[in-house]
């Protein structure tokens, strides 16, 4: 699969190189600022751009901004966007034209590796990788608002939760010590009390959760 | 400013001053009542009256608005020579000898006055002796032509028929006179050369105006009559009209910079020992007191050895040596400022020293406060600096933290992962790598949040409506969030300022306060950004020492800010701030 890096942090970039080369991913092209980013995309036009959200020159979000672009510009690009915070904000922002391709998470994530490059895998087949920390933030604050959100039951918040953050039926189940089945279950009550629309596809699924979760 | 009871010495000067005015009108009816009106030469005659009143005029309002100038008395004193010149055209026989006597009396005048300016006294060897020949010639080298020609209208006034000796006098005095017009121009061209361009655009009319007076006086008769052929009654009025703008002259002269009274220092005291911080500058005050709009008030500034003027601008040297006048007020002998003010004024040290006394402490009182000022807008300003040097070190050490320790972190963590999932390695050191990622990765969340309490990545990647948000996403109780703001348009350091006061408050309220429910309202109005963080928890809350909320505090009030907290026992909590947004 072909890869685009872009990563400020010298050492970080060689180190997010080397394992995705051994990974088996082909980078393509690493970029230090937003600006190379974008143009290695547009050139090289990978499945996926890994890129952190704060980069030269301003150090602010130029990364995100980006991202939305190469996910408006090239459909085909999915991104996953890394950060040192993260924050609902930037989550709902980078969700927001509901097309998946889109992964957030926490640059801490890298480490362990399978996971982080399940993710990537995910991301790029048009799935979603929203980071747990963040989806922890969106499923509390709905449950203090959402009343629908606030009745489910503590294991069915947690399904919510893993939903959330992307995951198949199959990881959650793993995650979870349950059976594939039970998380099927479990995912079809949930369905049912937040009213959402039956979809097949595992995908549009996981971002009609996301939108339950973030609307006002 | 109103005449009051404070000014006893001015009321009674002010009684003084309309005293003679109603002697001056009185002369002026008898003037009246005895000229020959029936005559031919009623218009000429016509002019000594109305010269009077125009020397009475101007003398008095002279003398009223610079009461310790003496100009105002000597326009005065040439009023009464012209009064006995018209006189002499009366019928009575006293005033006829009067009048005759004195019927040269305005040329010394003249002299005087011209001598005399600005400040009414004669400086100088020798224009005092030009004053004093001016006098002897107009009273001594007059007196052949009445002495020895017999007049019908002044019957007794000549002691020999002698037209000779009365040609000898007058022509002796004509020479005087002529060598009293030499000198005196001597003088003026003198004084002239000395005076400044601004002074020389008063002085060069008025002593021009002097000298055709005097000339006209001395030589009207002599060259004009046989000369011209000028009928002697035209040489008269020729003469009473250029009399008649002498007074005007002088008096215009003297009262140039404003038609303030001087004499009201008694009047100033008063005023400044009751008067309050709505006051204008002392400088102000002081102008209008002493007439000259162009005053100015200096403070001495000890530490350098200089002064500064109200605005505390340091007064250069060349402002301190412009030909004006500089008077050193001095308290407790201490130099503690001066006035300055126009040299003409200064010929009258008296005044301005008195000026300097009188305002002394008040001069002293408005040094201090000034000084109060100024150390307390340092004192504001260092506290300003401090929470921005503050606010600039908490973001460095963040970014120092975010570029640093936490890329260490992530990529110690990786090479921990990747030993665990390296082939070769046995079960145990597997588990052991990966426990260790594992620890790595709980101390990196430990360390993303002291980043984040001490400077928020949405704070200074986006500002205050990013980072608020953030916090109240993660309340563990139900906080509403209203937005009025756009974000960066107030300085980071107000953002921020903002932002802490917001999670402290939160904080507190979840901490402290058992609250149930929470309402955060930022908005910028004007330029003010309002903080506002209410709770409906248990109150009592106090911004005692120590508390997160009384640095909170002090970090909004070194920003020229101010928190309100309001926090009854069991009616929640409200706490306010309004910071100021200049950017």
């Amino acid at each position: 699969m072909r890869v685009v890096i872009g990563e400020d942090e010298a050492l970080l970039r060689r180190g997010l190189e080397l394992m995705l080369g051994d990974a088996g991913f082909d980078v393509v092209a690493v970029a230090g600022d937003a600006t190379e980013l974008e143009a290695a995309v547009a050139e090289h036009r990978p499945a996926l751009a890994v890129t952190d959200i704060r980069m030269p020159p301003s150090y602010t979000d130029e990364g995100l901004l980006a991202a939305l672009r190469i996910r408006t510009q090239f459909p085909q690009t999915a991104v996953v966007v890394l950060s040192q915070h993260v924050q609902r904000r930037y989550a709902v922002e980078l969700l927001s034209d509901q097309t998946g391709g889109i992964g957030y998470l926490l640059k801490q994530r890298i480490a362990d590796v399978d996971e982080f490059l399940g993710d990537l895998r995910r991301v790029a087949e048009g799935g979603t990788a929203i980071d747990p920390d963040v989806v922890a933030v969106m499923v509390s604050r709905a449950r203090r608002s959402n009343v629908a959100v606030g009745a489910l039951t503590p294991r069915q918040q947690e399904v919510l939760g893993l939903m959330a953050e992307g995951r198949s039926n199959a990881s959650i189940a793993a995650r979870l010590f349950l059976t594939e089945k039970a998380v099927v279950q479990h995912a079809s009550r949930i369905y049912d009390a937040l009213s959402l629309p039956v979809d097949s596809d595992a995908h549009r699924r996981v971002l009609a959760v996301l939108q339950h979760l973030n609307r006002d | 400013m109103s005449m009051g009871a404070s000014a006893p010495i001015r009321r009674s000067f002010d009684r003084a001053l309309f005293a003679i005015l109603c002697l001056g009108l009185l002369l002026v009816l008898i003037l009246v009542a005895l000229l020959p009106w029936q005559g031919p030469y009623w218009a000429v005659l016509l002019l000594f009256p109305i010269n009077v009143l125009v020397y009475l005029g101007a003398g008095l309002l002279a003398w009223h608005y610079r009461p310790s100038n003496r100009m105002g008395a000597l326009i005065l004193l040439t009023g009464v020579w012209v009064f006995l010149g018209g006189a002499a055209n009366t019928d009575v026989p006293a005033l006829v000898w009067l009048g005759t006597i004195a019927s040269s009396m305005p040329l010394a005048g003249f002299v005087h006055l011209l001598l005399a300016f600005p400040k009414g006294r004669v400086r100088g060897t020798i224009a005092r002796a030009t004053v004093a020949l001016a006098y002897a010639t107009s009273i001594v080298l007059e007196a052949p032509r009445y002495l020895f020609i017999p007049d019908p209208t002044a019957p007794g006034l000549a002691i020999v028929d002698a037209p000779e000796l009365a040609r000898w006098g007058n022509i002796a005095q004509e020479l005087v006179g002529f060598l009293v017009l030499m000198s005196t121009l001597l003088v003026l061209v003198r004084r002239l050369r000395r005076a400044s361009t601004a002074e020389r655009r008063v002085l060069v009319p008025l002593y021009g105006y002097g000298i055709a007076a005097v000339v006209v006086l001395l030589f009207a008769s002599r060259l004009l009559r046989p000369v011209f052929g000028w009928a002697p009654t035209d040489v008269a009025a020729l003469q009473l009209l250029m009399f008649c703008g002498v007074p005007i002259a002088f008096a215009l002269g003297i009262l140039r910079g404003g038609v303030a009274r001087t004499g009201e220092l008694e009047e100033l005291g008063v005023w400044l020992g009751e008067a309050g911080n709505t006051k204008p500058a002392i400088g102000a005050a002081l102008a209008r007191t002493l007439g000259d709009p162009t005053l100015e008030v200096w403070f001495w500034v000890p530490g350098r050895d200089g002064y500064v003027d109200m605005d505390g601008a340091p007064v250069t040297a060349d402002r301190q040596h412009t030909g004006r006048g500089l008077e050193p007020v001095e308290l407790d002998g201490r130099r503690i400022g001066a006035i300055s003010c126009d040299i003409a004024l200064m010929d009258e040290p008296d005044l301005v020293r008195t000026a300097g006394r009188v305002v002394a402490i008040a001069l002293d009182r408005e040094r201090l406060i000034a000084e109060l000022l100024a150390s307390h807008r340092a004192l504001q300003s260092s506290r300003e600096r401090l929470v921005q040097v503050a606010d600039g070190e908490r973001r460095r050490i963040a970014q120092d933290l975010h570029d640093g320790l936490q890329v260490q972190l992530v990529l110690l963590a990786l090479e921990a992962q990747q030993l665990a999932n390296a082939g070769g390695v046995g079960g145990a050191v597997r588990e052991r790598a990966t426990v260790l990622r594992k620890g790595i990765d709980a101390a990196a969340a430990d360390l993303r949040e002291v980043v984040h309490a001490v400077m928020p990545a949405a704070l200074t990647q986006r500002g205050l409506s990013a980072a608020a948000e953030d916090l109240v996403d993660r309340m563990p109780v139900p906080t509403t969030l209203t937005l009025d703001v756009v974000d960066n348009e107030c300085p980071p350091v107000v953002e921020s300022t903002a932002y802490f006061v917001v999670a402290e408050a939160l904080a507190n309220a979840v901490k402290h306060a058992d609250a149930g429910a929470i309402a955060v309202l930022l908005r910028r109005q004007d330029d003010v950004l309002h903080v506002e963080v209410r709770d409906d928890g248990d109150g009592g809350a106090r911004a005692g020492a120590g508390s997160g909320l009384t640095g909170m505090a002090e970090r909004v009030e070194a920003l020229g800010g101010a928190v309100r907290i309001t926090s009854a026992d069991g009616h929640g909590t409200t706490i306010r701030a309004e910071i100021p947004c200049v950017s």
